[in-house]
């Protein structure tokens, strides 16, 4: 009986001192202050962790990807991409902007539906675009609408019009409430004059999981940028109805644009970027977007890119910012006028 | 065949150095664990994952694959040299392995198991390559509804295997269910059920629970049970004779086809199929009276049946995303931490991947075969460890692992809690196999049941309308009267056998 005590001691010992050493490791951050700014950054040191806050396979990911590829090349350290998809994107910005610690070893890589869209479309927010260190725009992309392949739809004017008929019968696929298919529907819709409310989302994980839904008939619409459609759409399994550039598509030429279908008041653009947790030390947010700007002159990473079907576009980190805040207010104005707005 | 192209492909992306290294890591990693008493292959999975996440993803998963398959290799060489079955799928391996190894003839049961076992498995990855097209043709047609029947389903046929009465694994589900809800929803965005604490608003990570129910669980249980080395019986030969051979050759091949066939079924468990083999095998036998005192059948049967079983388990796992036990539970939530969502759209999608951890385990068998008749003898040594040491080491390793999921010390609060939890569910019989696969598959079921509720505008008929949603929900009801008939049968059988109440997987 005594030597199961003396064990019991022993082990609470051990638990104690592991425990301690782990607390201790949280407290001792580094030291956030440039005080000696003319020493060489040592970063990254270590392995860094670029979230996805979207299943694999869409454009989010697959960027992040490509930049992973790249930058882990240049800086000798492995950059390793996890998936944290749900909640629209928000329980993985959640863990890479408030639960990571903020050293700059995990990065968010974000886009519209976790950052402008989520906050336009809800009053209390989780989090906000302030939760955000923004780095630098990544990749952009216009966005097309895609239905299964044996629709009875030629394009998006027939296919509007049979909305218009039949608002109750639409269902579209998006992350969230507020994603980013979310909004481009809305702005669709308004234009057309149907009912955004009569039509149901189906929520998803990601355009990946939307496109399969679609393709696979169990929802209507997937509006998502032209190459998250494309491997479906090349496999013959989802049509494309239209996309939203001025100009029709390279890969898809036989896809009319919105514009030379009447419409022309379709402004939802997509995008990516990356950003970090506000108590990031701002030498390593720098570094990392003077990386991105010198990868986007780089002819290699923009082979990539055109790769993975995503547009070159590269903004700073102020820039950026600038666009992001630009962006929350134009799609906080649709979300009210749509009902999206909870 | 496409898919032998697949499997070919996948076979000449393994071999680079880096990647035999790890699945040989992983196979050996698995051994040793099988083999140490007190750490099984879920908590050695559970702790190992975060140090998996610092390789490539298809190299994690390989080593966690290797983990598991190498385990069960492991778990036999307890059963037969100490009459300790790890795992409750091999107590049948016990019955004959044990006497024969007080016979003398510890080497050929020992090597007649690693044959049983590498065979099965060949015959399990077989299977894997011919019904993965399948499934992937199938793939789009699955949605929402299918899945959510498919996975509601396949709980209800698991809640009937642990061993426990329905009633308790049904609220032990619940419970792992709710815990899965807390955090920021699914579809949603916004936090639900933090209580205001904002270290809530993150959810539970599935790791840390898993590392405390585990691993820290079994610290705690070998605290209380005072685990004592127990006398090893000595190998003299490590090689089956020719004779041995000869008569475990035809109970190897019926306990491989018996224990793959049935594990492609959702809820149908090693523990099962590895008794059904031993009662096959003594009823075929022109000697029925050997059984219990060393017949070498008694070992090659069940040792094959759940080895068949346990690679037949990840027939489901990848093409559907459903886990037919924990540590294949804890397998699904690695993949999906590597932004692999289990399903028909696995193979279609991250195809290379998949075919590459599948041809890896082909070759994780082959290592396993060739190390382990040689290695035997050390790792009969090694069961020899005292827990005195093995545990502080678990505890340490479980702490670590905890706390590296997120850098985060609520996580390790929360490996200690469900430790001292899953201490208290085992000392008052409460299974915690429900509770895991709950919390595993908890939002995935959410999701799908909101998508199909958004897809039929709130219709419930919508699960039985669609053919294919109807025909899993028909398919259930035929599985479950089968398994709850097979568990009634193999509860009775472990009673016999082990005098004891059994939580089995």
């Amino acid at each position: 009986m005594r030597k199961k005590s003396l064990r019991a001691a022993i082990y609470s010992f051990i638990l104690a001192v592991v425990l301690a050493a782990c607390s201790s490791s949280t407290t001792s951050r580094p030291s956030t202050s440039g005080g000696n700014e003319k020493q060489e950054l040592a970063y990254p040191t270590r392995q860094i962790e670029l979230v996805v806050p979207f299943a694999a396979g869409g454009g989010v990911d697959l960027a992040a990807r490509a930049v992973a590829d790249y930058l882990s090349e240049k800086w000798g350290e492995p950059i390793v991409v996890t998936n944290k998809p749900g909640g629209g994107g928000i329980i993985g910005a959640q863990y890479a902007l408030k639960e990571a610690r903020p050293d700059g070893y995990t990065v968010l890589v974000n886009n519209n539906s976790s950052t402008t869209m989520y906050e336009a479309g809800n009053s209390n927010p989780t989090l906000t675009i302030d939760d955000n260190k923004f780095a630098s725009r990544i990749a952009g992309g216009a966005l097309a609408f895609g239905v299964k392949a044996d629709a009875e739809w030629k394009d998006l004017k027939e296919f509007s019009e049979w909305v218009k008929k039949n608002p109750e019968k639409l269902t579209w696929a998006s992350v969230g409430p507020s994603g980013f298919s979310a909004f481009g529907v809305a702005e669709w819709l308004k234009a057309i004059g149907a009912d955004f409310k009569k039509t149901s989302m189906v929520s998803s994980e990601g355009a990946a999981d939307s496109t399969a839904k679609v393709a696979g008939g169990h929802v209507v619409l997937a509006v998502h940028t032209v190459g998250e459609l494309a491997a479906l759409a090349e496999a013959g399994k989802i049509k494309l109805l239209a996309v939203s550039s001025d100009e029709r598509n390279p890969l898809f030429p036989d896809v009319p644009t919105v514009k030379e279908l009447g419409f022309d008041q379709l402004t939802v653009q997509w995008w990516t970027g990356l950003s970090f947790a506000p108590g990031t030390p701002d030498e390593i947010v720098k570094k990392w977007d003077e990386a991105v700007g010198q990868m986007q002159n780089d002819e290699a990473f923009i082979e990539e890119l055109e790769k993975i079907k995503l547009e070159p576009a590269y903004l700073n980190s102020s820039e950026f910012a600038k666009a992001v805040k630009e962006e929350k207010e134009r799609y906080t104005k649709l979300a009210e006028e749509a009902g999206i707005r909870k | 065949m496409e898919t032998i192209m697949y499997l070919w492909g996948g076979l000449s992306e393994v071999i680079t150095p880096s990647n035999l290294f790890i699945v040989l890591l992983g196979s050996l990693l698995g051994t040793l664990v099988g083999v140490l008493p007190g750490l099984g292959p879920t908590s050695a999975i559970a702790v190992l994952l975060p140090v998996t996440t610092i390789l490539e993803p298809a190299q994690g998963l390989m080593m966690m694959a290797g983990i598991y398959y190498g385990s069960m290799y492991g778990g036999s060489t307890t059963a037969i040299l100490m009459n300790i079955p790890g795992e409750s799928s091999s107590v049948p391996t016990t019955l004959d392995g044990y006497p024969l190894a007080k016979m003398g003839r510890a080497g050929s049961a020992l090597g007649i198991a690693a044959i049983g076992s590498f065979s099965a498995g060949i015959i399990g990855l077989l299977g894997l390559v011919l019904f993965a097209p399948f499934l992937a043709d199938q793939a789009l047609k699955f949605g929402p509804p299918e899945y959510f029947t498919l996975m509601l389903i396949a709980l209800l046929v698991l809640f009937n295997l642990t061993g426990y009465s329905l009633r308790k694994s049904i609220l032990m589900g619940l419970f792992g269910f709710f815990v899965s809800l807390v955090g920021i929803g699914m579809t949603t965005g916004m936090p639900r059920f933090n209580f205001g604490f904002s270290f809530l608003t993150g959810g539970f990570d599935m790791v840390s629970i898993i590392i405390g129910l585990f691993a820290i669980t079994e610290v705690l249980k070998g605290l209380e049970e005072d685990r004592t080395a127990r006398k090893r019986v000595k190998i003299k030969r490590v090689y089956p004779t020719k004779k041995d051979l000869q008569q475990s050759k035809n109970a190897i091949l019926r306990g491989s086809l018996l224990g793959f066939f049935l594990g492609i079924l959702p809820g149908i468990s090693a523990t099962i199929t590895s008794f059904l083999s031993y009662d096959l095998e003594k009823k075929l036998s022109k000697q029925p009276e050997k059984f219990g005192k060393g017949a070498i059948e008694g070992v090659a049967g069940p040792e094959s049946a759940n080895n068949a079983t346990s690679s037949g388990g990840f027939i489901p796992l990848l093409s559907l995303g459903i886990p037919a036990s924990p540590p294949l539970a804890v397998l699904l939530a690695a993949l999906m931490i590597y932004g692999l969502t289990p399903g028909p759209l696995l193979f279609e999608q991250n195809s290379q991947m998949v075919w590459m951890v599948i041809a890896s385990m082909l070759l994780g068998n082959i290592f396993l075969l060739v190390l382990n008749l040689p290695l035997v003898g050390l790792w009969a040594k090694l069961t020899e460890v005292p827990f005195g040491i093995l545990a502080p080491i678990i505890l340490l390793v479980s702490v670590l692992g905890a706390y590296s999921v997120r850098n985060s010390m609520f996580d390790v609060t929360v490996a200690i809690i469900f430790g001292i939890l899953g201490y208290l569910f085992h000392k008052f019989h409460w299974p915690i196999i429900p509770f895991v696969l709950c919390t595993v598959l908890g939002p995935k079921i959410e999701s799908s049941f909101i998508q199909s509720m958004e897809m039929s505008s709130g219709n419930l008929f919508i699960f039985v309308e669609r053919p294919i949603s109807l025909a899993i929900l028909l398919l259930a009801v035929v599985f479950l009267v089968i398994s709850i008939f097979l568990m009634k049968r193999t509860k009775k059988r472990l009673m016999q056998e082990t005098g004891e109440k059994m939580e089995f997987s």
